[in-house]
């Protein structure tokens, strides 16, 4: 069998929902029934064939062609199997999944796991605001699983994060760690202002002081040599990622707060 | 069955179905480790009167640990789940959080994927300053402790395993007798899966299910007692002036089975002329477990 193949035909108009086009959706489904698959574009419905070149029949392994940032919801609470996208994906890439692969050749638009509960994002490239966020007026963000940003992501990554892990190998932007609950957030680059802004619990791992520094509402707890730190360098071995590689280190200026808060999270900064 | 002159009665020893887990302690160095396993491992000779059995498997490499510091494995067995989950977190509380460096690990997956409690009870002591980490879908808590942070696995698994396999060593003297048994204890030693509870590997009190006195459930194995060869029915030729006795708790029959084989090979190599002058095993008819280890069926 050859992956699923949805070759996107032009550029659109209007932004598309693709959440009916996942693994656990097509289950059992053959190529005719898939490219009569009505997909909500603005105002209007169209055919899957509308808009996309189909080929290859694996409904497990799912690619996207000549992917365009206006694809929304791409692996829509999927619970299996691969979704790959050549090209960037819009808004809520992976939203609600709990396992299967997503990775993208490109980037992504805002809330890229959005409340996603188990499996793993990659992205080869940039994503947008709210990365694992939870949804506006929601209490949870992300509860489980990986997401992995080579390049950079926006503001607010990890809002409301609940569990679950976020690496990012570039940079984070504004209020990274917002509001987090728990979890990790790890960010080899630099991190933008408000780094934690509200943070009740979970950890943003540094492996260096950041250009902003650390706000007054966390304070220094000092240095440690934390000892789940190994456990957790060695768990990133097995990544496809710039963190597999990196040499791990269980030395760190410890910060706690948000003090404005309950003051239970923590930022790591190697040292 | 003779080997090296030592008689292998034709008998069986008898075991009985245990709860089992393994869990690792390490700490900064293998000192602080053992100080630790040592303790963790305390008053756990016999189900009898210490809810558990229980001693050290083997050191561990750092290689071999999950936090690359130098380790120690220990097993532990109850008579069923509950009463190892209450063992396993009062000794972890008592012996493993309050000894300065260490962190504890599962080292076995549960039979079924059945799990019990290691350090999740233990968090409480963090009184909220503790944190969850989840790594490679296993939950460990941070517990912040005075020397820094105690760091350990949530859950740690369950086996099905068995308890009281055994092997009875008859000699010239007391000192010969305990040659041997320093001997096998040194050879079984080698082996995964097991331990030998009581003090040193060796239990000098064996018992024979029953007594005289009502309250008790068991009593001296007096047809091994040499100084009653001429009071009762006894085991023991004119010979035989000591018996020692190794008793193996394991993961499964068959790790049992190779440590009894090694064990009575290591003592048989002693020979006659040690003055080793019988293997046997504490077979009370069938009325102690339902797990059988035959002495000739293993030496052969």
């Amino acid at each position: 069998m050859k992956a699923l193949t949805l070759k996107l035909k032009t550029d659109l108009a209007q932004r598309v929902d693709c959440s009916p086009l996942t693994p656990d959706k097509l289950a059992g489904k053959d190529v005719a029934d898939i490219a009569a698959i009505e997909l909500v574009s603005g105002r209007l419905t169209l055919p899957v064939e509308e808009l996309f070149d189909i080929s290859g029949d694996d409904v497990n392994d799912i690619r996207f062609e000549n992917s365009s940032a206006k694809l929304d919801h791409i692996g829509h609470a999927m619970s299996q199997g691969r979704i790959t996208i050549e090209g960037d994906a819009g808004a809520y890439l992976g939203q609600f999944m709990t396992g299967g692969n997503i990775e993208i050749t490109g980037n992504t638009f805002i809330y890229t796991g959005c409340e996603m509960k188990g499996g793993q994002i990659k992205i080869n490239g940039n994503a947008g605001d709210f990365v694992g966020a939870a949804r506006s007026g929601y209490k949870n963000g992300m509860t489980g699983g990986i997401i992995i940003v080579t390049g950079n992501t926006g503001a607010r990554t990890g809002d409301h994060m609940r569990r679950g892990m976020i690496l990012i190998e570039g940079n984070a932007g504004e209020y990274c760690g917002s509001r987090m609950i728990s979890g990790t957030i790890a960010v080899l680059g630099d991190v933008g202002k408000h780094l934690g802004y509200a943070m009740k619990r979970g950890t943003i791992l540094l492996p260096k002081m950041p250009q902003h520094g650390i706000t007054a509402n966390f304070n220094d707890c000092g240095s440690h040599t934390l000892a789940f730190l190994p456990l957790m360098f060695a768990s990133f071995k097995k990544l496809d990622s710039k963190f597999a590689n990196v040499e791990g280190f269980s030395r760190v200026q410890r910060y706690a707060g948000d003090v404005g808060g309950i003051g239970m999270g923590e930022i790591l900064v190697k040292i | 069955m003779i080997i090296n002159g030592v008689s292998i009665d034709k008998t069986f020893a008898e075991a009985f179905p245990m709860k089992g887990t393994r869990i690792i302690i390490t700490a900064q160095n293998l000192e602080w480790a053992m100080h630790s396993a040592t303790a963790f491992t305390g008053f756990a000779t016999s189900v009898i009167a210490c809810g558990c059995e229980a001693s050290i498997e083997r050191t561990l490499e750092p290689s071999e640990t999950p936090d690359g510091r130098p380790g120690v494995a220990c097993l532990i067995f109850a008579m069923g789940g509950k009463g190892l989950a209450k063992q396993v977190e009062t000794r972890a509380g008592q012996c493993v959080l309050t000894s300065p460096t260490s962190a504890l690990f599962s080292g076995i997956e549960g039979e079924d994927g059945k799990e019990i409690a290691l350090g999740k009870n233990l968090r409480f002591f963090g009184d909220g300053y503790q944190i969850s980490k989840m790594i490679d879908g296993k939950r460990y808590w941070r517990i912040p402790v005075m020397d820094g942070e105690f760091l350990t696995q949530e859950n740690t698994g369950v086996v099905s395993s068995v308890g009281g396999g055994n092997f009875l060593i008859l000699a010239e003297s007391q000192p010969q007798a305990l040659a041997a048994c320093e001997a096998a204890v040194k050879a079984m030693k080698q082996l995964p899966n097991i331990i030998m509870p009581f003090p040193g590997g060796v239990v000098r009190s064996g018992s024979k299910v029953g007594s005289k006195y009502k309250a008790l459930n068991a009593s001296t194995n007096d047809a091994f007692c040499p100084t009653l060869k001429g009071q009762t029915k006894s085991e023991c030729s004119p010979e035989v002036e000591s018996v020692m006795e190794i008793v193996i708790d394991g993961l499964s029959k068959e790790d049992i089975d190779k440590a009894m084989r090694v064990g009575i090979q290591a003592a048989c190599d002693l020979g006659a002329e040690n003055g080793i002058r019988r293997i046997s095993a504490g077979n009370y008819g069938g009325k102690l477990g339902p797990f059988h280890f035959h002495l000739q069926e293993i030496m052969a």
